[in-house]
């Protein structure tokens, strides 16, 4: 007969048997640490998103992990001594054949990961499905149906622009951006092999993801040689503190976006060596053009004069660099411009008088939308630009939001997006500058700002229809960016500095201006 | 029959406690602000698809109604897919577009499954870390009260829980792992990855264990049949091991009881600052995603595991003192 002690004796058996079957015996006798032969593990600071296909995001993270895995055509180290350097990969040439053709000369005898040969087909293929509208990540110059890309052999592309009337060198800079899909995985189609795994010609081949853990191998037959590293292991690790405790404890051999603090922290330790890069990102204070009262431009540029960016420079540390244009310096036509609104409160005054807001009277309340806990110091200098517009008269109110609240209050919307102003970054790994500035100033595209302008319009098609490089630049400093200064869609606070730490006992990797990482060549000092 | 009614009544009222719990989560997510489909879509998705998927997936419907199917599906075993993380467990975020090539969506359940053995874990190691720093200090305090080891014991108490999580978490990590090189601090690889996190949840839930027994064992070491069991003879140590820990031990189980409960439910703080993939760490990224179904996952989840361990307790209760009814 059933009683308690005995109900007891059988429940507590049955439990130990559920258990038995639920956790992992290896848990109790798994080893403590790996040895120096290890795969290498980097820390990541922003989760990827579910899809691996390459045109479906922006994500920075996932942009990364591509950059071991995937083949580009060339690729931009961007650094300030000679920023639009382009170093040949996939591409032995890249040719302006006249102002609507541009011929991409292929490296032979390379292959995918799952060993299908690279060749020409690879990048029409590539460059045809990215480009269509339909796709997340809108790198292009325009459509598909505005170019036409032809393979006269197996190595030989080229990309004739006539029909889009647009210049043929905007795929010039783009070359060292877009990675190169296999034309078997884009031919499956959604939910095909693109988007459930990367198949690359990277050194690094994707292995699996486990968790949050993006797992990667050497490529045994990388066509720039031995890979010295036997993986990577790509992991999102959302706490700041906790990566930097996983570097010093020898789990992690490479963290990124450091704050400024920690980078004093770290200063001095033997352990760790440190990189600090001027990147390719901008951030910005992203104006809501197409509401009351910033879509007034007097408005917009009285804010702007509003704002000390040297005091924010203050607040930042290592982690800005002064900038005084709508790109980072590293990009493809930075000019410091003449117009660019400099902080001056009598200015200031002025437009809003002007405007009919004299001392700010008869402005609404704003909102100023920022983040905390992605990108450094944001709660901090959004404090100080609160506080500055107040000084002269707007009624702002800062709100501080986690991560993913202010995302999804981020991008335009039809009457406007959320807020009257809202702090972002935006980093795209390539000199091309139109990764910026069409993307988020044209019409037709208008991200953040959500600004339509016929003459700002006007002005990107200007530049994106010049027939050179050298005509192009010519048309960004002297046309598009001064009208840009002049109508401050958005203000340009500072370029981020990207602060990576790493193990010192490696050597020999090279981290790109967006963040992307070689490693093929790192070595140990073990 | 004692037994078939007790869990009959018990688990009756359990699961009342779960469909309330689980009726004010889902009312909660959908009142307060943050739309799930914008985060899921992405930022740069058109209103009008955004007004499409919500609609498609029944998010606009009235809540009585969304909640009645979500229920449905509870009974049955489902509770549903997440509404951002694919089906590898990956924690997204990022995504620009209702793209149709994203991959498939994680069953709840499956990541439920796949994090609690490593919270179940954590939480059965920092009770006994627990127990073997409060034992020592709160019998030995008990047996002496008003003296200086019931001192201590109060002194260790107000030290342990003044000290916040976070902080401690850093500075044992820094210590243990980063100087010493003792442990491994950050994510999971194995058995040790546990111990540091279960010391910090130990330290705080210590303190709750310590008073309890100095209270408890000081109270019973008082009583009639304490004083009587040294002139039957007993020894000093028979006496306080048999009679009076066996006495103080339903209160301290009690207390264990809810203890361990909140452990499964809110080691969040601890998870997040060591990385440790458990059902908090899993937690704090549905909360922030928004992810409706896996946030109502893990509350049913964790209502029904803190139900089940009360219905133990009450049973063991009864076990060690058969004068206690439930």
């Amino acid at each position: 007969m059933l009683n308690r002690r005995s109900f007891l004796n059988y429940a507590g058996m049955a439990g130990a048997g559920v258990l038995m079957n639920r956790v992992n015996p290896d848990f109790f006798i798994g080893t403590a640490r790996a040895d120096v032969t290890k795969p290498m593990t980097f820390l990541s600071a922003e989760n990827i998103t579910g899809n691996w296909d390459p045109t479906a995001h922006t994500t920075l993270s996932q942009t990364t992990i591509q950059g071991f895995v995937m083949g580009y055509l060339a690729r931009a180290p961007m650094r300030p001594e000679d920023p639009q350097a382009m170093e040949m990969e996939l591409a032995t040439e890249l040719n302006l054949l006249d102002a609507h053709r541009f011929e991409i000369k292929l490296r032979e005898g390379i292959t995918f990961h799952d060993g299908k040969p690279f060749t020409a087909e690879d990048v029409k293929a590539t460059f045809e499905y990215g480009a269509q509208p339909d796709r997340p990540a809108q790198w292009y110059p325009g459509p598909t149906d505005s170019f036409e890309v032809t393979t006269p052999d197996d190595y030989t592309v080229i990309v004739d622009t006539t029909k889009g009337g647009y210049g043929a060198h905007m795929f010039y800079f783009l070359t060292a951006y877009l990675p190169i899909m296999s034309a078997k995985d884009i031919a499956e189609g959604p939910k095909g092999a693109l988007t459930q795994r990367l198949n690359g010609t990277g050194p690094f081949k994707f292995v699996e993801q486990r968790g949050n853990d993006t797992v990667m191998e050497a490529n045994p037959t990388y066509w720039k040689g031995d890979v010295t590293v036997p993986g990577v292991v790509y992991s999102f690790v959302g706490d700041a503190t906790t990566r930097m405790l996983s570097l010093l404890n020898g789990q992690a051999d490479v963290i990124e976006r450091l704050e400024p603090e920690q980078l004093e922290t770290l200063v001095g330790n033997d352990e760790i060596k440190l990189s600090k890069l001027v990147s390719v990102e901008n951030k910005y204070l992203w104006f809501r053009c197409s509401k009351p009262p910033f879509d007034n431009p007097l408005v917009r540029k009285a804010a702007a004069h509003a704002i000390d960016r040297e005091l924010l420079l203050e607040v930042l540390g290592d982690a800005g660099a002064p900038n005084s244009n709508f790109i980072s310096p590293i990009k493809f036509g930075y000019v410091e411009l003449d117009n660019y609104p400099e902080y001056d409160p009598e200015e200031c005054q002025r437009l809003l008088a002007e405007a009919g807001y004299p001392n700010g009277e008869g402005l609404p309340e704003l909102e100023y939308i920022t983040s905390t806990g992605f990108y450094p110091k944001t709660k901090e200098y959004g404090e100080v630009i609160t506080a500055l517009l107040q000084e002269q008269g707007f009624p702002v109110t800062l709100n501080v939001m986690e991560v993913a609240a202010w995302n999804e209050r981020l991008y335009d919307r039809p009457g406007g997006g959320p807020g009257h102003m809202i702090d972002c970054g935006w980093m795209a790994g390539s000199p091309e500058p139109d990764l910026v500035l069409r993307t988020h100033f044209h019409s037709s595209s208008k991200r953040i700002c959500g600004i339509v302008d016929p003459e700002i319009d006007a002005a990107l098609d200007a530049e994106r229809n010049a027939p050179s490089l050298e005509a192009r630049k010519e048309v960004l400093a002297t046309n598009l960016m001064p009208l840009l200064a002049d109508k401050v869609p958005a203000l340009s606070l500072f370029t981020s500095v990207m602060i990576h730490a790493m193990r010192s006992e490696y050597d020999g990797l090279f981290i790109y201006a967006d963040g992307l990482m070689d490693a093929s060549k790192v070595t140990s000092a073990a | 029959m004692f037994i078939l009614r007790f869990l009959l009544r018990r688990l009756a009222q359990g699961a009342l406690i779960i469909f309330l719990v689980s009726a004010l989560i889902f009312t909660l997510l959908r009142v307060v602000p943050g739309d799930p489909v914008r985060l899921m879509a992405g930022g740069m998705a058109p209103e009008a698809l955004i007004e499409q998927i919500a609609t498609d997936m029944g998010l606009r419907d009235p809540i009585p109604v969304q909640f009645t199917r979500y229920m449905s599906g509870v009974v049955q075993g489902d509770l549903g897919q997440s509404f951002v993380r694919p089906a590898n467990g990956a924690a997204v975020g990022g995504a620009s577009f209702d793209d149709s090539t994203r991959s498939a969506r994680a069953e709840v359940w499956d990541l439920i499954a796949e994090t609690a053995p490593k919270t179940i874990q954590l939480a059965c190691l920092a009770m006994v870390f627990a127990l073997m720093i409060a034992i020592p200090i709160g019998v030995w305090g008990g047996l002496h009260p008003g003296g200086w080891p019931d001192r201590i014991a109060l002194y260790c108490s107000s030290v342990f829980v003044s000290l916040p999580n976070f902080w401690l978490g850093i500075m044992l990590a820094l210590l243990l792992s980063v100087k010493l090189k003792l442990l491994p601090a950050i994510g999971y690889g194995g058995f040790a990855w546990t111990i540091l996190p279960a010391l910090v949840l130990a330290i705080e839930i210590a303190p709750f264990i310590i008073r309890s027994l100095t209270v408890s064992v000081a109270q019973i070491m008082g009583q009639n049949f304490i004083d009587i069991a040294g002139v039957r003879g007993l020894s000093r140590n028979q006496i306080i091991f048999r009679h009076g820990a066996k006495n103080a031990a339903v209160p301290l189980l009690n207390l264990l009881g809810v203890q361990f409960s909140m452990l499964l439910g809110g080691v969040l703080v601890v998870e997040f600052i060591f990385d440790y993939p458990g059902l908090g760490l899993l937690t704090i990224n549905a909360v922030m995603q928004r992810d409706f179904p896996l946030i109502q996952g893990i509350a049913i989840v964790t209502a029904a595991a803190f139900v089940l361990i009360n219905i133990v307790v009450d049973l063991l209760s009864t076990l060690i003192d058969p004068r206690l009814e439930y």
